[in-house]
């Protein structure tokens, strides 16, 4: 996709909630089709290797659905921006035990 | 249109027509379900939807829970005691017809959509032994185990099933238009509905559709106060693109909403203040009941409703001496004595008695099965949790016998808001409704959560199917109506303008909501009284008629972002409206002014009801708070054959 923005580089966005492994997506897109947010558009080219494009990435919901339906595990992840990943502790350490 | 390439063909002189016999307005649990119940009845049946069927909407990832099933074999609690106690729970404040519908009928749904291939049961015995299974059926049950009403599901199976079988009975499935409009006869506002208006979110292609009877299931409003431009899909609980067009073209077209006064403090925006649901530490709903830890590692204790200490984990899934059962779940926020169930200690007295922060949910000491149906089964069927919570948690080395999980405020909230955050959360308001689920516009019914005071899965099902089957009844008795030519050719302007606007001088979607937003936090935040909200009304009227108009577009996603918040607008206006319509504070209805020092009093202890006029006028109304009548005798009345069979 082209930018508006001429030469210069984009705005990073806030997130980055979608993160491809190109060696194993096939290209099939069920992905896309079955976001509820419509995140993803079409990339310039279409086959193996080739993923979609998360153009709307401010717009992701966070359900997953994308990653359920994707045929080729690990092709696609789901990753919560930095404000919203949870801490979990050893329960030993509280306890001392 | 901009510089910009867009990746799909665009479609912006193209119009299609598709008539239907029962159109169905939005594809989640209710959409899905009508349109089935009435491609049952035999009728043609076209399913319009704004993203994708399979997935979309609030349960379209899963559900857990399945509330209400007054009608399992299991059950100890009738519908009419289960409703009653929903309708004490809420002063009245709430939907008599659509809870008992989901009380009476909800566990037949459950069975319907077994046989389409959701799973309803523990087939592969992993849970044999629990004491919140019933060997005979295989049926997991949550909260009261000895009432049974509460089942535990396999809800990521569930949407997928209701698609194929929408398949299977040759409903017409249109995914991927917005439904912009309704369309009345002669384009009269009060007039019957006769159909809708839709624009393809990837191609701008513009759709008539005529339906001789339509259903409403797009849910209810949000991101009415809470907006995030940077993120603005986490902003509210509910999915992005369910902010409420359904009510925004209901009002237009001249139907009657209640409740719209009412909104609560918010309690849920990951954007801001909450961490992800269910991802987040925490004993209520899908985590009921994990102990809870301090800092140092000593368990907060457990009490009934009583404040009688309970000393063993069994004990928190039975009612209290005295009680004859107890309820939790999405609708249950502050419940009155009679239905209090089991909860720790509250924070603030914990905090007092030197327990230290923070907080931590702690599944290690559950017996082995009540920790496996949590981490595992609920966490993983449970919407928005099988990727994001349960794998991705399971791949970072979250381990539910060594690790405990930190709580980020109180209760599952995982949050504190201030008090100028709102939100329509838990029993919101919305279309006014009958005993056949018709709305008072004539030819349109409504199902799920765009009724008024609706909530939850299984009544978004129950009354989906129930709507569809009243609404493929009087279809198959009435004519088409054509469409008025006029309103269709308005509302093509209205909805394509946007495209062909100028961008230097436009205002795009996110600016108008993040304007709507703080207009709403400012003047109908916590206490209201009239200034207020009179000026907040003028503001939004002010952005209807100066910003509207130069709403910028780049392509049709954005369009569908921008007519959104057109109509989060539209729903803004009504809530104001509402607003200044109720004239004292109502407790039930998170109603406060600062204006009138009257709480309740008995005059205003009714639903106030607003509808537009033909002209545009405002039309305020009332009705009782149990206008709806006897439960049993008004559903029986309005389904004799459905009774007859179900006997
Ligand atoms: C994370 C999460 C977990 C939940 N867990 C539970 C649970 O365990 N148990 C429970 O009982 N309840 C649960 N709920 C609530 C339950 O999912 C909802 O109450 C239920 O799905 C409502 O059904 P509905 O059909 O009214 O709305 P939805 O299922 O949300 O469907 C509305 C549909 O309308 C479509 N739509 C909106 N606008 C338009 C338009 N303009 N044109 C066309 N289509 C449109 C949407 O895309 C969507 O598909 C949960 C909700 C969430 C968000
Ligand atoms: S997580 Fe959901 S909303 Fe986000 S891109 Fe995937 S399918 Fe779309
Ligand atoms: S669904 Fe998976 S394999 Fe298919 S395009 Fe998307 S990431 Fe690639």
């Amino acid at each position: 996709m082209k930018d508006d923005n001429g030469p210069f580089a984009a705005e990073m966005p806030a997130a980055r909630p979608i993160r491809f492994d190109r060696s194993k997506c096939i290209g099939c897109h069920a992905c896309l089709e079955a976001c509820q947010a419509d995140v993803f558009v079409p990339g310039e080219k279409r086959g193996p290797g080739q993923p979609p494009v998360a153009l709307f990435p401010g717009e992701c919901w966070y359900c997953g659905a994308c990653v359920m339906e994707c045929p080729s595990k690990g092709a696609i992840a789901l990753v919560h921006p930095l404000i919203n990943q949870a801490h979990w502790v050893e329960k030993k350490k509280l306890t001392g035990g | 249109m901009s510089i910009n390439a867009w990746p799909y063909q665009l479609e912006l002189d193209a119009t299609e027509r598709i008539d239907a016999e029962v159109l169905v307005l939005g594809g989640g649990v209710a959409g899905c379900m009508a349109a089935i119940a009435a491609a049952r009845a035999g009728r043609k049946v076209v399913l319009v939807e704004k993203d994708a069927t399979k997935r979309s909407g609030a349960g379209g990832t899963g559900c857990d829970h399945w509330e209400s099933a007054a009608t399992n074999p299991c059950s100890r609690v009738s519908p009419e005691e289960l409703t009653q106690a929903m309708l004490d729970d809420n002063e009245g404040y709430n939907n008599g017809i659509s809870h008992y519908i989901e009380c009476r009928e909800g566990y037949d749904r459950l069975l319907e959509i077994e046989a389409m291939g959701g799973k309803i049961r523990d087939s592969d015995d992993e849970f044999k032994g629990a004491g919140f299974r019933d060997e005979a059926t295989k049926f997991l049950f949550a909260y009261d185990y000895r009432n049974r009403f509460t089942l535990r599901i396999w809800g990521t199976s569930f949407k997928p099933a209701m698609r194929s079988e929408l398949d299977r009975l040759g409903v017409r499935v249109i995914d991927r238009v917005m439904v912009t409009s309704l369309l009345t006869e002669g384009g009269i506002t009060g007039g019957r509905c006769i159909g809708a208006t839709g624009i393809h979110t990837r191609t701008g292609k513009f759709y008539v559709f005529s339906g001789r009877v339509s259903v409403m299931c797009m849910s209810r409003p949000a991101r009415v106060w809470l907006f995030s431009a940077e993120l603005p899909g986490l902003c509210e609980f509910r999915p992005t693109q369910c902010i409420g067009d359904g009510h925004a073209m209901g009002w237009k077209a001249g139907a009657e909403f209640t409740m719209m006064e009412k909104s609560v403090g918010a309690e849920f925006s990951a954007a801001g203040r909450s961490y992800p649901p269910y991802g987040a530490g925490n004993n209520h709903n899908t985590w009921y009941p994990a102990d809870l830890i301090d800092a140092k590692g000593r368990t907060v204790p457990w009490a009934d409703r009583d404040g009688r200490v309970l000393t063993d984990v069994s004990e928190r899934f039975q009612p209290a001496p005295g009680q004859k059962f107890f309820m939790k779940g999405g609708s249950i926020d502050d419940p009155h004595h009679e239905i209090a169930g089991p909860e720790t200690v509250g924070a603030a007295k914990l905090l007092e008695e030197g327990y230290a922060l923070p907080f931590y949910a702690d599944l290690s000491q559950l017996p082995e099965l009540e920790r496996k149906v949590i981490w595992g089964m609920m966490i993983g069927e449970e919407g928005k949790t099988r990727v994001p919570i349960y794998e991705n948690y399971r791949a970072a080395g979250f381990d539910p016998e060594r690790h405990v999980l930190q709580c980020y405020g109180t209760g599952w909230t995982s949050a504190s808001f201030l008090p100028q955050e709102r939100q329509l959360f838990g029993l919101p308001g919305g279309f006014v409704n009958d005993w056949r689920l018709r709305t008072s516009l004539s030819g349109l019914y409504a199902a799920g959560d765009s009724l008024f005071a609706s909530n939850c899965f299984g009544h978004a099902a129950a009354t989906g199917a129930y709507a569809g089957r009243h609404a493929a009844a009087e279809a198959a008795t009435s004519a088409p109506i054509e469409p008025d030519s006029a309103q269709v050719e308005a509302e093509r302007r209205r909805v394509q303008s946007p495209l062909s606007g100028n961008p230097e001088e436009g205002v795009g979607w996110k600016e108008l909501n993040m304007g709507i937003a703080k207009t709403m936090q400012t003047y109908c935040g916590d206490p209201k009284r009239d200034e207020l909200l009179s000026i907040g009304l003028a503001r939004l009227d002010d952005y209807a008629q100066r910003v509207v108009p130069v709403g910028f577009a780049h392509n049709p996603h954005e369009l569908t972002r921008l007519l959104e918040v057109f109509d989060i607008l539209a729903v803004a206006q009504l809530i104001l409206r509402s607003c200044l319509a109720r004239r004292t504070s109502s407790k039930a209805l998170c109603f406060t002014r600062t204006d009138s020092l009257e709480l309740d009093p008995p005059r205003d202890r009714r639903f106030i009801t607003i509808r537009q006029g033909a002209k545009g006028e405002v039309e305020l109304g009332s009705l009782p708070l149990d206008y709806y009548g006897d439960l049993k005798a008004g559903y029986e009345a309005a389904n004799a054959d459905y009774a007859r069979r179900a006997r």
